[in-house]
Order: structure tokens, then sequence, then C-alpha cells
């Protein structure tokens, strides 16, 4: 069974591979050229919370130098919902086409069927999903020296939540086209779908899945607890010279600070370098278990419903 | 073993939209090639998709080579061949590769005899289904299908789309297959012409009830077309069993499913061939005559 799933999405995972060969295509050089920059500038001697103006201008320098393909890389956030929109192609089509009924009247049952066609699905997503994850860490690498792994682009695009994220598409478009029946309108609606969550979490529910740090100090010199954090929100002062700025996202530790702030105290929202892995792994259960909910939802309905 | 091959008992089918099948009650005799007729929507391919397992029946039961497909499908499949409506098949996928499909889903599967088939055919196997001809596609379908070496091939409309030379070649397969096998087939149309070069016993469907079943040849003997001077039916009606009445200036006409008795001098006994036969059932409800527009023409 397992080998004639892999033959009918042959088309599909040639597809999710050419994506990725792709995105290597201009991640591997670009990601030798930045790796190399940081080493010959000697940004690896920058890393500590507050660092001397020499360093700070060198690490201006490289961000800027790689600002454009950074921007560029973010949008790759959304190539785990593309891969798990189309791997669920196979399995929709299957239904479009009226295929499934040559196939649930060979000698197998139509649950061990379903078993081996969505099995090798989630698998090739987890592959895909994986080595894309995989690839982005290694390019991200630099930045994530310098930023901190909880930065944008690296958080979402190259740690375990990227699996989550694409199986979690896949289960949509599969729990959809189960339904439909029409893979077109299926497979658009799980990608508006997979948008819509991302942004739900990125915005809103990912505070509340691990609650942020809160913390204060006075002066300019950003405290140790500061240090690869990201800011949620941040203010300082009072009254004519105090400012408050914030946003789901926030920034990365670099404040902007009024005027002369000395001795003003401040207070910022944060969520430590530490809460990397909490934050990851409770997102990436968040993901793959509404995901498993989707597939068994998918699984069960053709199971039942459809003849 | 029983001698019969399907059996349904009171069986029925409710999609959201009503009862697709109710109260079916037929038996299928193994070893022989049925043909299940009926209009469009009559309920075919409900009933073909319960007896094949595809779908579960809202009411009553389906039994076939003495097992339920759906609760046994474990051992019902590999004894089932089916050539869906329109022969789905993978168009990606070559011939071969259809076969090898077939191969790893089929613990029981004679890759020779595909082969040979399909060589037969003058299909190339190397050529992507998609790309052959409608014909050649429900040819492909039913060799997946009798590769299985099954004890009961279901084909649902097999020939409904194919034209009049494809669906003979088709008729022809299956006709071989009869011979050299002895499996048992049930074979849904709406089409009556060619099933009787095809099939020995026919059951007809309309609004998911059965009026006729048996084989054909009892079917053919058993039915009489009398013509006579215009009178009315009633008499006949009396000892015979009238499926159809027409009527025209000076003479009527009726159908009447024999019954031994023997009929009044003044008809005139013709015999009547499959096709008439069937289509007089599907225009015909028991109980319903007396308010049938034919019998409305007769003056009292």
């Amino acid at each position: 069974m397992s080998r004639v799933a892999w033959r009918l999405q042959r088309t599909e995972t040639a597809v999710v591979a050419g994506i990725l060969a792709l995105l290597a295509v201009l991640l591997i050089p670009t990601g030798i050229q930045m790796a190399n920059a940081y080493h010959s500038d000697g940004l690896n001697a920058c890393r500590a919370l507050n660092i001397g103006p020499s360093c700070a201008a060198r690490i201006g320098e490289f961000q800027s130098r790689f600002q454009a393909l950074t921007v560029l890389a973010n949008w790759f956030t959304l190539v785990p919902g593309l891969i798990g929109v189309l791997l669920a192609a196979p399995f929709i089509l299957d239904l479009e086409h009226g295929t499934y009924r040559l196939a649930w009247t060979q000698g197998i049952t139509r649950r061990r069927w379903l078993a081996g066609k969505l099995g090798i699905l989630v698998l090739t997503a987890v592959v895909a999903s994986g080595a894309l994850a995989l690839l982005m860490a290694w390019w991200r690498s630099p930045q994530a020296d310098l930023n901190g792994r909880l930065d944008t682009g690296v958080y979402d695009t190259a740690g375990i939540v990227v699996v989550g994220y694409a199986v979690f598409a896949l289960g949509l478009a599969l729990a959809l086209g189960a339904l439909w029946r029409r893979s077109a309108a299926s497979l658009t609606v799980a990608f508006v779908g997979y948008f819509a969550m991302r942004i739900f979490v990125d915005y809103w529910l990912r505070n509340r899945l691990v609650s942020p740090l809160q913390g204060s100090w006075r002066g300019l010199r950003q405290p140790q607890f500061l240090y690869h954090a990201q800011i949620m929100s941040e203010s300082g002062g009072s009254g004519k010279g105090g400012f408050k700025s914030g946003g789901p996202l926030g920034g990365h530790a670099q404040m902007a600070v009024p005027g002369n702030a000395s001795h003003t105290l401040f207070h910022a929202v944060y969520q430590p370098a530490s809460h990397f892995w909490p934050l990851q792994l409770s997102e990436t259960a968040l993901f793959t278990g509404i995901a498993a909910l989707l597939i068994a939802f998918a699984a069960w309905w053709t199971h039942e419903r459809i003849a | 073993m029983s001698d019969i091959a399907v059996r349904t008992s009171e069986l029925g089918k409710r999609y959201r939209d009503g009862w697709a099948l109710r109260d079916c009650t037929l038996e299928i005799p193994a070893g022989s090639v049925t043909a299940l007729v009926g209009p469009n929507g009559a309920g075919k391919t409900t009933l073909l998709h319960l007896v094949i397992g595809l779908s579960r029946q809202t009411s009553g039961t389906v039994e076939v080579l003495g097992l339920s497909p759906r609760s046994d499908a474990k051992a019902v499949l590999p004894r089932l061949g089916f050539v869906a409506q329109d022969h789905p098949l993978y168009r990606a996928l070559t011939i071969a590769e259809t076969f090898t499909l077939g191969r790893r889903l089929n613990a029981q599967w004679d890759e020779g005899f595909a082969r040979e088939r399909a060589g037969r055919l003058g299909l190339d196997l190397d050529k992507k289904v998609g790309k052959l001809s409608g014909g050649q596609q429900a040819q492909v379908a039913l060799t997946m299908a009798l590769a299985k070496r099954p004890d009961v091939l279901v084909l649902d409309e097999p020939v409904a789309s194919l034209d009049p030379l494809a669906r003979r070649e088709f008729l022809n397969g299956v006709l071989e297959a009869v011979v050299e096998t002895g499996m048992t087939v049930i074979l849904s149309s709406h089409i009556v012409s060619e099933l009787e070069r095809v099939c020995d016993h026919l059951i007809t469907l309309a609004d998911s009830r059965t009026q006729l079943a048996g084989s054909i040849r009892e079917i053919v003997a058993g039915h009489r077309l009398l013509t006579g001077p215009r009178s009315d039916a009633a008499s006949v009606a009396r000892i015979h069993d009238v499926i159809r009445e027409t009527h025209t200036e000076r003479q009527t006409t009726l159908l009447v499913r024999a019954n031994g008795h023997v009929y009044d001098s003044c008809w005139e006994q013709h015999e009547v061939d499959l096709e008439e036969i069937v289509l007089a059932y599907l225009g015909y409800r028991p109980g319903m005559r007396d308010t049938s527009p034919a019998r409305e023409a007769v003056p009292s």
C-alpha cells in the first residue's frame, strides 16, 4: 500500500522537492556569504548585551548589507503552509475524480488505504518542513547569534514549529477536501485559513501560551534579562518626556530612548531568550494537535460518508 | 456455499435528499450473468455500491457470497471485481503502472493475465491511461477487475459512455471471461439492446422496486402479446396478468404474463422480445393499472 501511495503522490512530492531545491539555490550561496561576512567582520566577538560603538557599527553594517535578503526570507514563513496544502492534493483529487472507487474495490480495506495514504502524506509533510526548518536555521544562524532565536523570521521559519505549521495546513486542506471533494477550492481556502491561523497565533495567542515577563530598570544600559529577548512593549519616564511603545511582535531589544534619560525608570514586557523552547513546544503541540484532529476527521468522514 | 451469489432483503439507502433505494429484495444466482435494468435514478448504482460495500445501507441486509460486504470487507473484497460508472483510473499512470497498483493492492492478482489481455487488445503498456480512448480505458478498467480473478464481477453502466463498437468489444470481453471462469456477473444498464446476447438473467428496477426477476429465457417464454378487436381488458385481467394495454380505434393490444391458462380465441397471440417486455415493466406499477391513462381511454 505505501508504495502505491508513494507513486500516486509523486507529482506533488516532486513539486514540494522543487520548492525546497529553489530555496536551497537561493539560501545556500547567500548563507555561505553571510557566514563568511559574520566571521570576517569579527561579529562573534560582539555577542554581548552592551556592546561598544565599533561593534554596533559593524553589526549595523552587516544587517543593512543583508537586509533585503532577511526581509525576503521572512516571507518563507508561508512555505510550510504551501507544502502542507500541496500535499493534500493527491488525497482530494482521488475523491474529486472518483478514482477512490477503483482503489477501494481492490483487495485491501479502505481503512488500510486511508492509513497508508494519509500516513505517507503526513510523513512527506514532516520531512519536507523539517528540511526547510534545518535549512533556514543554518542560514539564519549569524542573525540568530546577534538578535536571538526569538527574532521574527528565526522563530517561525527555523524552529520546530515549522513542522507543526505544515501538518496543520495539510490537515486543514484534507478536512476541507473530504467535505467538498473539490481540490482547487479546498487548497485555496486551506491556505487562506493557514494564513489566518498564523496571524491569530502570532498576534494574540502566542503570549497567552507562555506568559511574557515584566522587568524594570533605571538608566540607559540595558539589563541582562533583555539579552536576546523579544520585547512586547516598553515604556519609560513620565509626563512630557515619557514614551510608551509596543506591539504584539515588538522588536529586538533595542530601545528608542528619549532625550536625556540616564536616570529614567524603564519598564518592559518581554519574552526572555529562555522562553524559546517553551514557546516552540507549546505552539508546535497546538498546531499538531489541531492537525491530528483535522486528519482524523478527514479519515472518518471519508470512511463513513463517501461512497 | 449457497447457490445464491448476492442476496438482498428489504435493502434501503437514504441520502440527505431522500431514499435512493428502498425495500429492495432480490437474489442473484451464482454463475449467472444478470442484467440490472432500470431508468436513470432508479437506484441501480446505489444498489451496486451496497453490494460491493462502497456504501453502507440505511435499512435491510445485503449478502455477497454469504458475507456482509461492509463488515466482512476483508474477506469479500478480494473475491469481488468492480468497474465503476465512467471506469475511473489514475490518468497519470501508465497501463503497466496501473497493473502494478493492482498487484500491490491484491493478494490474489494475475499479472500474466492482465498483460496478456492488454496485449490481445492492442494496448501499449507504457502508454499513460489518460491518453487512451474511452473504450480503451473501459477495457483497462475491466482488465483490472478481471485480473483479481473475482468470484463476482460487478459492472455499473459499463457501456453507457461507449460507442457501439467499443460497447460490443467490452461486452465480448465480459463474455469471454464468463466462459473461461464461470464467475457471477451483475451488470447494470439502462439500455436493453445488446444485453440479451450477454446476460442470462434479468432484474428490472424502477423506483427501487424489482418488478421482474428471473432467467431471460423464462421471461421471454412467459410473456405474450395479445391483439384483438377493441375491447375491455378486464376479462383477460381476471385470469392473466396484464402488464400493458394499448388501444387503437379498432384494436386492443395486451402484453400479458402467461400463467398456463389458454387464451380466448378472439385474441391473436404473438411472441414478444425482451426489450418490449422490459419497457412495459418499467412503466408498470402493480395495483396502479386501474388509474392508468390507457385504461381511461376505454369507453364503458
